[in-house]
């Protein structure tokens, strides 16, 4: 069976090394991108199930990403969960960890919470992979 | 004042003819006026000071009724005089209103003295009349004068007060300014430095689950000093979170919410909690509330915020009592009234929701720092010290207030939210 394919793009190079390490040893097949202007591109080649998208970046929006992402013939329908470290874990909770229409994930996190987070989207993704 | 006459007149056993002549001379130089009259109230006698005075020669008014003098609707005046000067008496300071021939009421004081033949008998009486008008419209002007300097200094007294309840005023809204950039200022601080310690945190949380991972059967040590890693993280995270709700409570999106209904959610959320903490829940909503304009995220997290805080409060289990009614403020108070700084007008539809609990109460020293930022009576580790901080904005965001007092009589704390509510016709025009 294939692996899941996570993309990581966040421009802190020790979160995407931790949070890679601990996506690898659950079973995920991950791919780091710490500039955000070149994320569009590498998800092109590494057709990811499921990309992280730091929301804050110096050279890139995450949200502007996203929509070139989501316009990509080749990545439609890949599911976006947005890190981020703006918003209080409190204000997602309430909003069921959805803003906007836009998931997210307030950093930190702990692993278990992003594996539930990959299978949960997943599951309702259509292309999904398991 | 009315007296007896003198039983002798003044001129007596002076030769008439000196006597006759010494009279004339004080009709002819007399300033005031001097008039005779009969025992049938004829005018008999007139000087050149009353013509002076009333605009009539002697010639004109000599024959004439003395009531000529009188204006018609102060005859009855004359008439308590007519009884006296029958008698014989004297009449001393009369005040009198009489009028002249061009029609002019003059103000006069009047004096009468009775005439009499040589037997004794009345004959009529001599009246000296002083007029005093201008004396007496000084005295009317002086009184109005004085009435409106009264009411100048009554004015000036309420400007006085007004002034000075303006100058309160003006300070406490200063205080309130300096209150507000104050956690403007934190905000945004909160907000800077959350995104920079976000990260490094989110990068230890994921060291420490990678390093749990790693150690395939860590002995006790080790277990203890990664779960003491977590908690450490976690607690940072939770001041963090706090700074960040904090420098957030400043927007609001309100909507048209049934406040029963937010509380239920708020309920829901605090369950887990109230279970572990062996807390019993009585609910008392009150039915049909009116509906209020809310940003129910926020509301429910004052809500969640102020039940958690009474579940802490009875570490050894007790009673949550969740309240609503709604009121109509009819009595000035605690911020209700007609000052500007009063956050409520008498007479408002208003939603007062009560969160009890059955703890140890608040110590009356800590009470006035209750909604400081970073001020706790939780031990380290349980608490920001920013939960009720954070209520006290957005409460105040949404135009109410919130109180935490201990319960009457003690066995514990409520906390008070008040939430102006909305009549069925803003309901519709918002809908």
């Amino acid at each position: 069976m294939d692996k899941i394919r996570i993309l990581l793009v966040d421009d802190e190079p020790s979160f995407t090394r931790m949070l890679k390490l601990n996506l690898e040893r659950r079973g995920f097949k991950v791919m780091v991108e710490n500039n955000g202007a070149y994320a569009v591109t590498v998800a092109r080649d590494f057709l990811p199930n499921l990309i992280f998208l730091d929301v804050i970046m110096p050279d890139v929006d995450g949200g502007e990403v996203a929509a070139k992402i989501q316009s990509d013939p080749t990545l439609k329908g890949v599911p976006i969960v947005f890190l981020t470290a703006g918003v209080s874990k409190e204000t997602t909770r309430v909003k069921g960890d959805v803003i906007g229409g836009q998931t997210y994930l307030a950093k930190p996190v702990t692993v278990d919470e992003v594996v539930r987070c990959i299978e949960k989207k997943l599951a309702k993704s259509p292309g999904a992979t398991s | 004042m009315i007296t007896k006459p003198p039983v002798e007149p003044p001129h007596s056993g002076l030769a008439e003819t000196a006597a006759r002549s010494w009279f004339d001379a004080i009709l002819s130089l007399s300033r005031d006026g001097i008039l005779a009259i009969s025992t049938d109230w004829i005018i008999v006698g007139w000087n050149k000071g009353a013509e002076r005075m009333y605009g009539y020669s002697a010639e004109a008014i000599v024959g004439r009724p003395l009531s000529t003098l009188v204006p018609t609707d102060r005859l009855h005046e004359l008439s308590a005089i007519y009884p006296a000067i029958a008698r014989g008496s004297a009449i001393e300071e009369f005040e009198a209103v009489l009028v002249r021939s061009d029609g002019v009421s003059i103000d006069v004081v009047l004096s009468t003295a009775p005439t009499r033949d040589e037997h004794g008998h009345v004959t009529g009486a001599l009246a000296l009349m002083r007029e005093v008008t201008a004396i007496r419209r000084a005295e009317t002007a002086a009184e109005q004068n004085s009435a409106k300097l009264t009411e100048r200094e009554m004015l000036l007294r309420k400007a006085l007060l007004a002034l000075r309840q303006s100058h309160e005023e003006t300070k406490s809204a200063q205080l309130q300014l300096v209150q507000a950039a104050k956690l403007e200022s934190i905000g945004r601080l909160a907000a800077g430095v959350a995104h920079e310690v976000k990260n490094p945190l989110a990068v230890i949380m994921f060291a420490i689950d990678y390093l749990a991972d790693t150690i395939a059967s860590p002995d006790e040590d080790t277990t203890a000093a990664l779960t003491d890693a977590r908690d450490a993280v976690k607690r940072a995270d939770s001041v963090i979170r706090g700074l960040l709700d904090f420098s957030t409570a400043t927007e609001l999106s309100p909507v048209t919410e049934d406040v029963n209904r937010v509380l239920a959610k708020a309920l829901e959320l605090v369950r887990h909690a109230l279970t572990k903490a062996h807390v019993l829940v009585v609910e008392e909503f009150e039915d049909g509330l009116p509906p209020a304009m809310l940003d129910r995220n926020k509301i429910e997290q004052v809500f969640v915020n102020l039940m958690i805080n009474a579940i802490d409060a009875m570490p050894d289990g007790g009673t949550l009592i969740v309240r609503t009614r709604r009121e109509r403020l009819t009595e000035v108070g605690n911020e209700v009234g007609v000052r500007k700084t009063d956050q409520f007008r008498m007479g408002l539809g208003v939603i007062a929701v009560e969160i009890e609990d059955t703890g140890t109460g608040i110590d009356p020293n800590c009470r006035v720092r209750l909604f400081d930022p970073f001020f706790t009576t939780k031990p380290p580790g349980k608490g920001t010290g920013l939960g009720l901080a954070v209520c006290k904005s957005i409460v105040a965001l949404h135009g109410g207030t919130i109180r935490i007092a201990n319960k009457e009589g003690g066995g514990g704390a409520r906390a008070t939210v008040v939430l102006r509510s909305i009549r069925s016709k803003e309901v519709k025009a918002d809908g």
